[in-house]
């Protein structure tokens, strides 16, 4: 119980340090970054202009776009274990849906947050995490404290091509691979998370982060829809996490319960208990999603188009207890 | 026009220059679609195509420019705007099994982005950039115009290349797929040999 205060403790805590970082971060909603911010490393890589900043303890990983500064990543550098960006923690809470987690692919590294936060969480389980820039790997490395090591494998390649070549299956598939504005429209198609299914293991779940504020919402729901029988939401701020997996609908009581057991057995930072209050389905947030969304597919998947569609005024319904 | 030969033929001729120019482009940006699924997104897929895109562009003038030495070169570049339009109709159906052909064969990296951009845009628009010389020799009615139609014929072609992008990127991909804009280059291109054909038919050039 003790422990448990404690631990409620560090996250109002976390949540309070982290709350002027996140708001920057709402991401991708463009923020200017404050005046307090020091520029520590300015790099232009084959994919992006990086700009790495310097807040107290944090260090922010950012790519600059015309005058916009898009935060990718966030580190407490006195705290390897916080996820400062509120979404972060819940793209965490796909540990409560496998029967077993032995390993876990992560398609967009970013700062590598998360994956590290998993692979320090979880040391036993294979974490492996693929980037297309090869210079945010090397920045990560120098500024977050992240290494490659037993468990924990960097792949500096492109997402689809790294799925279509390899023959692993996985407990559990993150997909977080926005970079700045940029869609890349053949991580969000219908044939993409065809591939990504196919290297699930038997009960496994992807988790996809999806930003709401447009159209572009709607047709990846669609999409991951066509592929997946079921999808769990989870609201982050300015983000909405989905899990999305196939088979039977789990019930709920048990999904809580396996919670409940991998939180007593590994104690994350972020407990799958709480990160799983925070659960809608899809049942329950589908009028806030455009009925007559297209299915995005190799052939036609106008991403831009569909990213300049602003829906500012999508009605997402509160977590009902 | 800047020509003095009869005006349909000037027509037929800047016309086909004009479409086929905006075909060239339009192609060069969907083969960003048919590429990034299998090789990934990003400055290398661009790398390639637009090195063998430019590649197709100087065999195409090459070839063009050796055409206008023999008889009958319209009819010739007719004929080939047919196999290119031929070649354009199957891409949609034969993309995916070259390209995996492609992934299984050389993994990835710039090999495989190069040899896809080959296999997608090599043949049709070496095929199709014949067009400018032969164009540039049947407008030139005396030598003393040839500079004058030279321009000319440049400058509607990349009037052209300019609407292909631009019309591709905006207006076509965000509201048809890529195998039906393809389609539809296709049956631009046939008609653009037709109407060569029938040029060549009627002006014996």
């Amino acid at each position: 119980m003790k422990r448990m205060i404690l631990q409620i403790c560090r996250l109002s805590l976390a949540c309070l340090l982290a709350l002027p970082t996140a708001q920057l971060l709402c991401a991708p909603a463009a923020a200017a970054t404050a005046s307090d911010e020091t520029l520590i490393l300015s790099k232009e890589s084959l994919y992006n202009n990086i700009y790495v900043y310097r807040r107290g303890p944090y260090v922010s990983l950012t790519f600059g776009h015309n005058r916009t500064i898009y935060t990718e990543s966030v580190c407490n550098t006195w705290d390897e274990l916080e996820l400062p960006v509120l979404y972060t923690q819940y793209m965490t809470v796909g540990l409560a849906y496998p029967p077993a987690v032995h390993s876990v692919l992560e398609i967009g590294f970013g700062g590598g947050r998360t994956s590290w936060y998993l692979h320090r969480t979880l040391p036993e389980v294979s974490v492996t995490t693929v980037e297309l820039d090869g210079a945010v790997v090397d920045i990560a490395k120098q500024y977050f404290g992240i290494k490659e090591e037993h468990n924990f494998h960097i792949q500096n390649e492109d997402g689809r091509l790294f799925l279509t070549r390899s023959k692993e299956q996985y407990d559990l598939i993150l997909l977080d691979a926005y970079r700045g504005p940029f869609v890349p429209f053949h991580l969000l198609t219908k044939e993409f998370y065809a591939v990504v299914k196919q290297h699930l293991k038997p009960g496994g779940v992807i988790v996809q982060n999806v930003e709401p504020s447009t159209m572009l919402f709607d047709s990846s729901v669609a999409t991951m829809g066509s592929v997946f029988a079921n999808m769990d939401f989870f609201r982050a701020e300015g983000n909405i996490v989905v899990v999305a997996y196939d088979g039977a609908a789990r019930d709920p009581k048990q999904l809580a319960e396996t919670a409940r057991q991998r939180d007593a057995a590994s104690h994350p930072r972020y407990y799958l208990t709480q990160l799983l209050a925070a659960r809608q389905p899809y049942a329950a947030v589908r009028q806030a999603i455009a009925p007559g969304a297209k299915v995005l597919t190799d052939d036609f998947a106008p991403v831009e188009y569909l990213k300049a569609i602003e829906n500012h005024n999508r009605k997402w319904p509160s977590v009902s207890q | 026009m800047g020509s003095a030969v009869a005006a349909p033929l000037a027509a037929a001729v800047y016309g086909t220059a004009f479409a086929i120019g905006a075909v060239l482009m339009g192609f060069e940006m969907l083969g960003s679609r048919y590429i990034y699924p299998y090789f990934g997104g990003g400055i290398g897929t661009w790398a390639a195509l637009i090195s063998v895109v430019l590649l197709s562009l100087a065999i195409g003038y090459f070839t063009g420019g050796a055409l206008t030495q023999r008889p009958r070169m319209l009819r010739k570049v007719a004929l080939l705007f047919v196999i290119a339009a031929a070649y354009l109709a199957l891409v949609p159906r034969c993309a995916d099994p070259v390209m995996t052909g492609i992934l299984d064969r050389f993994a990835s990296g710039a090999v495989a982005q190069f040899s896809a951009a080959i296999a997608l845009t090599l043949v049709p628009l070496s095929l199709l950039a014949t067009l400018s010389p032969v164009a540039v020799a049947v407008l030139s009615a005396s030598d003393a115009r040839s500079g004058a139609v030279a321009g000319w014929v440049y400058g509607i072609s990349t009037i052209g290349n300019i609407l292909g992008v631009l019309v591709t990127t905006f207006v076509l991909v965000p509201f048809a797929g890529s195998r039906a804009i393809t389609y539809g280059f296709a049956v631009i291109v046939a008609v653009c040999a037709a109407t060569l054909g029938l040029a060549h038919r009627t002006y014996r050039m």
